[in-house]
């Protein structure tokens, strides 16, 4: 019996219990129904009138597809945040009730139980980002298979990454009622300043001058790494970018690298 | 004989407290060790250190002969640990509580399934295997916490507390599965408890308070060796006592109206004549207990017994 | 035993098999009403310019492929076709004056090229007739610097920003055309040594003979496809005029009427 295959096999066991966990809570099952059929079903039908066209040549919303369109590829990412971002209640959970002793006197590095973890609540996300898949037709995504295996690519990247940060974020919350104002001061925030539900980039084309917006909302929206992350999925989903291809991509990774290893080298201290 | 552990001299401190003040001790292949003390002494910092939890000040620790502050996984592999508080997910089932452990400990599939079916079998949860732990009594939850530690078939089993907030039956039936187990299993057994009669049994009481082991041996050698024989004297009134006590020095209060006088230096003929007639009530005389070892050793009487007012207060602990 | 967990396990497979479901049942429902208004009245509004030939004609027996295509889609809806032929589409330079509104139209065809310019205020329904930047010469060669072209920009949608700033850098002196009837004219009359038109502006304005029509450096300018236009937002009329233009592709209605107006590929254009 090989060393790897234990290691793996520990993997396993902590990736599956975060499965199974996901599986027994319908309170985030719903929530990851519930948002989809929000922001795309009521916000993007109701908001439809005002981005539509009216007059023949008239731009009044700078962007090669429907709103619904623009509106979708950020809808997986919103779903994906709040389930990633919310993992870290069960990091809380397992600290709080003590299960996390047991697993810490495995003889599973804490490298590989992070590692389960964190594949676990990632797995569950990009679960999550599926789900508002299943929508495509209602905003007129139309998509290959090529398009939708590399989307759940990079939809499991970002889960992977946000899940890290979560679980960063749970070693500095002390209970779960600070988790919840934590949540909602940190998700919102960044999915309204990722340029999700509205475009934004000057140097798109002249006619984006057009919906210009000031200078410091600008600077947000390019200074929030969400942004990234929804313009590669956008790229993918409905082949429109507002960043360079690549640039997605690269925040996303870097986002994976970055906050699992600080990830790491917090549950290594602790 | 050959030491499955071995600390020595350990030292640890929270934030400033001292909780271990330089502790030794070596635990035979085969042995049931039990660590008594009040609450607050460092038995569960004491644990954490020997399951790798906790890295202690100073000092050594060496379990199944690997270099516990080293190698803490090769020691981790060897050890099953119980804790006071509840380590199960209540919202898995038994059987998958058990796969999870056995994942865990890198277990293959076959020999997963066939010790998840043994240890069940030893504390009888194969009835509960697929319920949700949530819907389970405080005794079962730690019978399969029992069960869970013994998966992997570690060589030494640590107990912080294990029969904390349950009820006298429960607690007399998870020490006979402790007992099975010992004798079928040939474990070597390390519990804490601040039950004074629950370690009757064990071959090494070791007796901890303030960070520091005070004395340590068989239950035996412990009473012949600090265990005084005491008269306890019940008064009628609160003034009787302090006479009493006025009287003996080294008396110790126990209740409002008990004292115990050291057998040695009273008769209990003085109590019924003379200046204390009429005012006792009983006088008799006390054996050497633990108890009592623990009365001499530090001038207190461990008086945490598993009465029904405790076992409310572990229930609180819990959660 | 093995009963109860094989059980669990298929209770959650059974509640996300329900959820998805459910989700897939909800993206059937219509995202707005432009189908159900078309239905309601019975009428769906085509605008055109007066003429785009061959997409759209003044002639009776040949109204043109734009408008009989539409006329097929409508009795596929199973409503009625009007065609608004609005003289303004075409006259000015911004179509924003050509004062096209949603309430004047459904569909907008003949002269709708499907690009990015377009589809800021549009969704396309491509036909596959083909237009671009057309050089046309004597020669059939590609403009050179110095040379004097005539100009006709369109009003298609195609990037008419990069035709210009490609005119001025490559040094050609540009003379801007007032409308497509002045090309003849000024072709013959030496003024200039070509003109730069959009393809269906060369392939209608009846070209003197001799005279020769290549693409626009192929490499520079893309070719884009004609197509239908849809108000953005419209997405239950566009889902069912996409549907009907796919089932009249596949009835082989395309193949001969692309012969009758001349469509096609474009063998009067050398790549």
């Amino acid at each position: 019996m090989s060393e790897f295959a234990v290691l793996l096999r520990g993997v396993y066991g902590v990736w599956l219990r975060e499965i199974m966990r996901a599986t027994r809570d319908r309170g985030q099952l719903i929530g990851g129904v519930s948002r989809p059929l929000i922001w795309l079903l009521i916000l993007g039908v109701g908001l439809n009138p005002y981005f539509r066209g009216e007059v023949y040549g008239q731009v009044n919303y700078v962007i090669p597809y429907t709103y619904l369109q623009f509106l979708f590829p950020a809808v997986i990412v919103l779903n994906i945040m709040y389930t990633s971002i919310q993992f870290a209640v069960s990091v809380i959970w397992d600290r709080e009730f003590g299960f996390l002793r047991e697993v810490l006197v495995s003889p599973m590095p804490r490298s590989m139980i992070l590692l389960g973890k964190v594949l676990g609540g990632a797995t569950v996300a990009t679960l999550h980002g599926c789900l508002v898949l299943l929508l495509a037709r209602f905003a007129d995504v139309t998509m290959g298979v090529d398009q939708i295996a590399m989307a759940i690519g990079l939809m499991f990247m970002l889960s992977f990454g946000l899940t890290s940060f979560g679980i960063l974020l749970a070693a500095r919350v002390r209970s779960f009622e600070g988790f919840g104002v934590f949540s909602n001061t940190l998700i919102l925030p960044l999915y309204f300043t990722s340029s999700s539900v509205f475009p934004l980039d000057p140097s798109l084309s002249r006619t984006q001058a057009v919906t210009s917006y000031p200078e410091w909302l600008v600077f947000l929206v390019r200074a929030n790494p969400i942004t990234y992350a929804v313009d590669a999925l956008r790229g993918v989903l409905i082949n429109f970018h507002q960043f360079p291809p690549t640039a997605g991509l690269a925040v996303i990774a870097g986002m994976c690298v970055l906050f699992f290893v600080a990830a790491l080298w917090d549950f290594n201290r602790s | 004989m050959t030491h499955l552990i071995s600390a020595r001299d350990l030292r640890a401190s929270y934030s400033g407290k001292v909780a271990l003040d330089g502790v030794s001790f070596d635990i035979e292949e085969g042995a049931s060790f039990a660590l008594l003390g009040p609450n607050g002494a460092g038995k569960t910092t004491l644990i954490n250190i020997l399951c790798t939890l906790h890295r202690p000040d100073s000092g050594s620790v060496s379990v199944a002969g690997h270099d516990a502050l080293r190698y803490p996984r090769r020691a981790r592999r060897n050890i099953g640990v119980v804790f006071q508080t509840s380590s199960l997910d209540d919202r898995l089932t038994a059987r998958e509580n058990l796969e999870f452990h056995g994942l865990v400990h890198g277990l293959p599939g076959r020999r997963r399934e066939t010790r998840i079916r043994q240890v069940l079998e030893l504390v009888g949860l194969e009835e509960w295997e697929d319920d949700v732990v949530r819907t389970f009594s405080g005794g079962m939850r730690r019978r399969l916490e029992i069960a869970r530690a013994l998966m992997h078939e570690p060589k030494i089993l640590f107990l912080d507390e294990p029969t904390v907030g349950l009820d006298a039956q429960t607690r007399q039936q998870i020490w006979q599965y402790l007992d099975r187990l010992r004798r079928e299993w040939s474990l070597t057994v390390l519990t804490t408890t601040h039950y004074i009669e629950e370690v009757e049994d064990a071959d090494v009481v070791c007796i901890i308070d303030h960070g520091k082991i005070i004395a340590q041996g068989s239950p035996e050698r412990l009473k012949g060796e600090y265990g005084r024989r005491w008269l306890q004297v019940d008064t009628i009134d609160a003034a009787t006592l302090e006479d009493v006590q006025a009287r003996f020095p080294e008396a110790q209060v126990i209740g409002v109206r008990s004292i115990v006088v050291p057998a040695e230096s009273a008769d209990p003929e003085m109590f019924r004549k003379g200046t204390f007639e009429g005012k006792i009530m009983e006088v008799r005389h006390r054996e050497p207990t633990l108890e009592s070892v623990f009365l001499s050793l530090t001038g207190r009487e461990l008086r945490d017994r598993a009465d029904p007012g405790k076992v409310a207060n572990g229930r609180g602990e819990r959660r | 035993m093995i009963g109860a967990r094989r059980k669990r396990w298929l209770q959650v497979a059974a509640n996300l098999a329900l959820v998805a479901a459910g989700l897939f049942a909800v993206s059937f429902l219509p995202p707005d009403n432009s189908l159900a208004d078309v239905r309601r009245t019975g009428v769906l509004k085509l605008c055109v310019p007066k003429e785009f030939p061959p997409l759209v004609q003044d002639d009776p027996q040949a109204p043109g492929f734009d408008i009989e295509l539409m006329q097929k889609v409508a009795e596929d809806i199973g409503v009625r076709l009007t065609v608004n032929v609005m003289l303004s589409m075409g006259k000015d330079f911004n179509p924003r004056n050509w004062q096209l509104t949603r309430g004047q139209c459904n569909v907008i065809a003949g002269g709708v090229a499907d690009t990015v310019q377009t589809r800021n205020f549009l969704q396309t329904i491509p036909t596959g007739a083909e237009t671009g930047w057309v050089a046309i010469s004597l020669t059939g060669e590609q403009p050179e610097s110095g040379s004097t072209w005539a100009v006709w920009p369109g009003s298609a949608g195609l990037d008419r920003v990069s035709l210009s700033s490609w005119v001025r850098e490559q040094g050609i002196r540009p003379v801007l055309m007032r409308s497509p009837a002045e090309l003849s004219q000024l072709l013959q009359s030496g003024r200039v040594d070509g003109a730069i038109v959009e393809r269906f502006v060369a392939s209608s304005a009846g070209l003197p003979r001799d005279y020769r029509v290549t693409w626009l450096q192929p490499k520079q300018f893309g070719r884009y496809q004609m197509a239908l236009g849809l108000w953005k937002g419209d997405q239950t009329l566009f889902r069912a005029i996409g549907r009907s233009v796919q089932k009249i592709k596949i009835s082989n209605w395309f193949g001969g009427k692309n012969v009758q107006y001349g469509l096609g590929t474009l063998n009067a254009l050398p790549d």
